[in-house]
């Protein structure tokens, strides 16, 4: 069937959310939460499909292959996980492969110590450290970008990060955990998944630019008077395969469209607001960009997380 | 401790939505019906009554996710009773003994023992949860690596416990078994026996490899009979004989709170989950019991310790989840997107401002055991009467069935083709006679024995004495060695006296002889 006449009949039956990661995460309930608006927009609905496993790859080979028909999107966290598992898992696609739709939610590496910690300032900890690098324990999941900004601070104020006394989580929620049962002195983790940990850990420093509205109260790397590059954390949302954004134009600009309406649609961002669940648009130009920086970046660092 | 004022509100939230108590009955039943399928675990069926939860208010919504979680604790035992292949892994030291006693023509009565240890244990797991919520999700952030390494060692300790005729081939089974359970990609980054396919990456799916070695062999010894279970007169489906079983499990108490407390403790510890409590329950009770020696032959405590375990690690992770917004297993996960989808996030801040929900949901999991009770009855009658179909019946559906249900877990290929590898693994085992309960008990430990280890060797920078810092840790060594040394200590002297009685029924023979050619030279 020639490419116009299947996207003037579409959408024409319900269409698969990919979310490359099980049933709770932040991608899956940012699906579900989102669904009805854009199943508005689109007229058909939605049927949310978890493929988790190896770090997105088995979602993302599943979406690469299916059909470029418009019938298979993705909310996922496409950074920093689809550029790992190309860097570091040796995954049989590109980067360039997954087209992003938009990318609401933005999270950041925050540095952070158990709340009745005796370390108040990220600044001590980098002293503490010159003194002795192996003198706090730090929690934190390798291969992750989080990893990356740690290795970076750490160079940045010429302390050997083969020194630390490193200890490894295979999860944001097992590294938090970690923290702020001051099971390590100081974890270095996404920090949106602190918010219902807030009360029992201290922010030391976020790796952001600019103070992030959903923890205006943690202090920015810069301040702490550690000049460091850093690596954005998650950016997830919403995102589709390149294939069908140049086999299919009509399909994608349509998809696009759809997910702009319900990202501005007021209802849905009060709905979203009070789970905690972004619904910013920043369009796919945007998202395009922060995603393909950050797989750059990544790329940059890569022998860190080695 | 309670907060009396809260406590009130939460009755005044259980009695003014009542309506929302009709959703026990149906959410018990799904929990139930899907548990009892192998393959199919709790976070499936919880995964699936996601979305229908949506449409209800909060709290009818979560008294239906709970409740489902509540039939599921129990739903996998009966499978585990009736045909030696668990529903689910928590499951699995339910099978030791509940088959056994099945094997005996005693089913109703293992199945009675099985639903009222699940009922009790439930109810007291939550009681309890009622006045340590706040206190215990603290104790459960500090408890560190060490602590788990130690608590993993005590799960591997069971294979000792579990017994097969050759040490050696048992050491075999329980080191392959950890090595398959360490594929995939370690806490530290490092990939390991994956063989380049991307599924191992995550490692062995424990469901449809448990369900693989455990039911191959199984399926194997059940095609050579007729029915389930061989004399005819056994097979009956007798409700007065299911609520003996039911009636006798009131008469180990020891059992049935030292099961509680370890339930509870390792359910409340994130990402562990009912599947080792069970076990360390297990093994704890043999290793104390007086008739340690017919465990794994029958002996209805080894049911009633392993499903006091399973029961009430659910009060447990259910205290993680509420007061630290923290997952202690797949099925909380789903519990916690529930509150989310209902715009609630749980964690420290929901339990100091929304405190009567709180009170009101584990009140309402206390209803629900109780009404386990009368709807587990019903539902043991019916799913017993399995025994009566010929094998050539059931044999093909459970088949069917479990293969459909590890396409489930995996969403894909993957879990079909485990449970064909480990099926096939599974009979060689039995057929050269390598415990392949070992290999489980690997395989479910295995990930666990290493990431602990590692990051306590992380933490400490190498340095052993690390272990002197870490008092719980240093206790709960302690607990495990002394509870080895009284088994030692309990086997020598039993060994001792058998010796004894030996040595004296020796001397009786031979005074006896001795008479008798006494006696003769006299006569002669």
């Amino acid at each position: 069937m020639p490419s116009i006449l299947r996207a003037a009949n579409y959408p024409s039956r319900p269409i698969n959310v990919i979310v490359p990661f099980a049933t709770g995460g932040y991608n899956d309930r940012l699906s579900r939460a989102f669904a009805p608006y854009l199943e508005k927009e689109l007229g058909q609905p939605l049927v949310i499909v978890n493929k988790p496993g190896a770090g997105t790859q088995l979602g993302n080979s599943y979406a690469l292959n299916q059909p470029a028909d418009g019938y298979s999107i993705m909310c996922t966290s496409a950074a920093p996980y689809i550029p790992l598992t190309v860097l570091l898992q040796g995954a049989p696609y590109k980067v360039e492969d997954f087209s992003m739709l938009n990318l609401p939610s933005r999270d950041y590496t925050l540095a952070a110590t158990s709340a009745d910690s005796p370390i108040k300032t990220f600044a001590e900890v980098i002293e503490k450290l010159k003194k002795d690098p192996s003198s706090l324990s730090i929690g934190v999941q390798p291969a992750s970008a989080d990893y990356a900004n740690m290795v970076l601070a750490m160079q940045a104020s010429e302390i050997d990060p083969t020194k630390l006394r490193v200890v490894t989580y295979d999860g944001g929620g097992p590294a938090r955990n970690a923290t702020a049962g001051a099971q390590v002195d100081v974890g270095f983790v996404g920090g949106e998944g602190f918010l219902p940990l807030k009360t029992k850990i201290r922010p030391l420093a976020i790796f952001a630019a600019e103070k992030v509205d959903w923890y205006p109260s943690a202090p920015l790397l810069a301040e702490s008077g550690v000049k460091s590059d850093f690596v954005e954390g998650s950016q997830r949302g919403w995102a589709v395969t390149t294939k069908l954004k140049n086999e299919q134009p009509d399909i994608y600009k349509f998809l696009a469209g759809a997910v702009e309406r319900a990202s501005k649609n007021p209802q849905a961002i009060e709905a979203l607001e009070k789970q905690e669940l972004a619904t910013t648009w920043y369009g796919p130009e945007a998202s395009d960009k922060a995603y393909r920086d950050n797989a750059s970046k990544m790329a940059k660092y890569v022998a860190l997380l080695k | 401790m309670i907060d009396i004022s809260a406590f009130q509100d939460a009755l005044g939230i259980m009695f003014s939505s009542v309506g929302s108590w009709g959703w026990i009955v149906p959410g018990l039943i799904v929990g139930l019906v899907f548990s009892a399928i192998p393959g199919i675990s709790i976070t499936m069926a919880m995964a699936i009554v996601l979305p229908m939860s949506l449409y209800m208010d909060f709290f009818s919504a979560i008294v239906f996710l709970t409740s489902v979680y509540t039939g599921a604790g129990f739903g996998g035992s009966v499978p585990a009773i009736l045909m030696n292949i668990p529903g689910s892994p928590s499951s699995f030291a339910t099978t030791f003994d509940g088959y056994a006693m099945s094997k005996k023509g005693e089913h109703n009565e293992a199945l009675g023992y099985a639903l009222f240890a699940s009922t009790i244990c439930g109810i007291g797991g939550y009681l309890l949860l009622l006045l340590v919520v706040e206190p215990l999700a603290d104790i459960v952030l500090r408890i560190g690596p060490l602590e788990m390494f130690a608590v993993a060692i005590w799960g591997m300790l069971l294979l000792g416990s579990l017994g097969s005729t050759y040490i050696s081939r048992g050491l075999l089974a329980a080191a392959l078994g950890i090595l398959l359970g360490t594929i995939g990609m370690n806490t530290a980054g490092f990939t390991r026996g994956t063989m380049g396919i991307p599924v191992l990456l995550d490692g062995i799916s424990p469901i449809p490899a448990m369900i693989g070695l455990l039911a191959a062999g199984q399926l194997l010894s059940l095609a050579g009979r007729d029915y389930i279970i061989e004399a005819e007169g056994s097979r009956e489906v007798s409700v007065r004989r299911i609520l003996k079983g039911c009636w006798g499990t009131m008469k180990f108490p020891g059992v049935l709170l030292r099961g509680s407390i370890i339930g509870i403790v390792i359910g409340a510890v994130p990402g562990v989950g009912s599947s080792i409590g069970n076990l360390i329950a297990y093994a704890e009770t043999k290793r104390t019991a007086k008739d340690s020696a017919t465990f794994g032959k029958g002996n209805p405590k080894g049911v009633v310790a392993a499903e006091s375990a399973v029961a009430s690690a659910e009060g447990g992770s259910m205290a993680t989840m509420l007061a630290l917004g923290i997952p202690g297993g797949g099925a909380t996960a789903i519990l916690i997107a529930a509150f989310m989808m209902h715009n609630i996030v749980p964690g420290p801040s929901f339990i100091e401002t929304q405190k009567p929900m709180v009170y009101a949901i584990i009140l309402n999991n206390i209803v629900q055991a109780i009404v386990l009770l009368a709807v587990g009855i019903g539902f043991i009658y019916v799913a017993s009467n399995i025994v009566k179909v010929r094998t050539r019946y059931v044999l093909p559906a459970i088949l069917v069935i479990a293969t459909l249900g590890t396409y489930a877990v995996t969403g894909e290929t993957a879990g079909p083709i485990t449970l064909f590898v480990f099926a096939l693994l599974g009979f060689a085992l039995q057929r050269y006679q390598y415990p392949v309960s070992a290999v489980v008990v690997g395989i479910l430990l295995g990930r666990m024995l290493e990431t602990e280890f590692l990051r306590s060797y992380q933490l400490s920078g190498g340095n052993p004495l690390y272990l002197f810092e870490r008092p719980g840790a240093l206790a709960i060594i302690g607990v495990m060695l002394l509870s080895l040394g009284m088994t030692a200590w309990g086997k020598r002297r039993q060994n001792k006296a058998e010796a004894e009685e030996e040595a004296a029924m020796l001397r009786l023979q031979q005074e006896d002889a001795a008479n008798r050619a006494g006696s003769h030279a006299t006569k002669s």
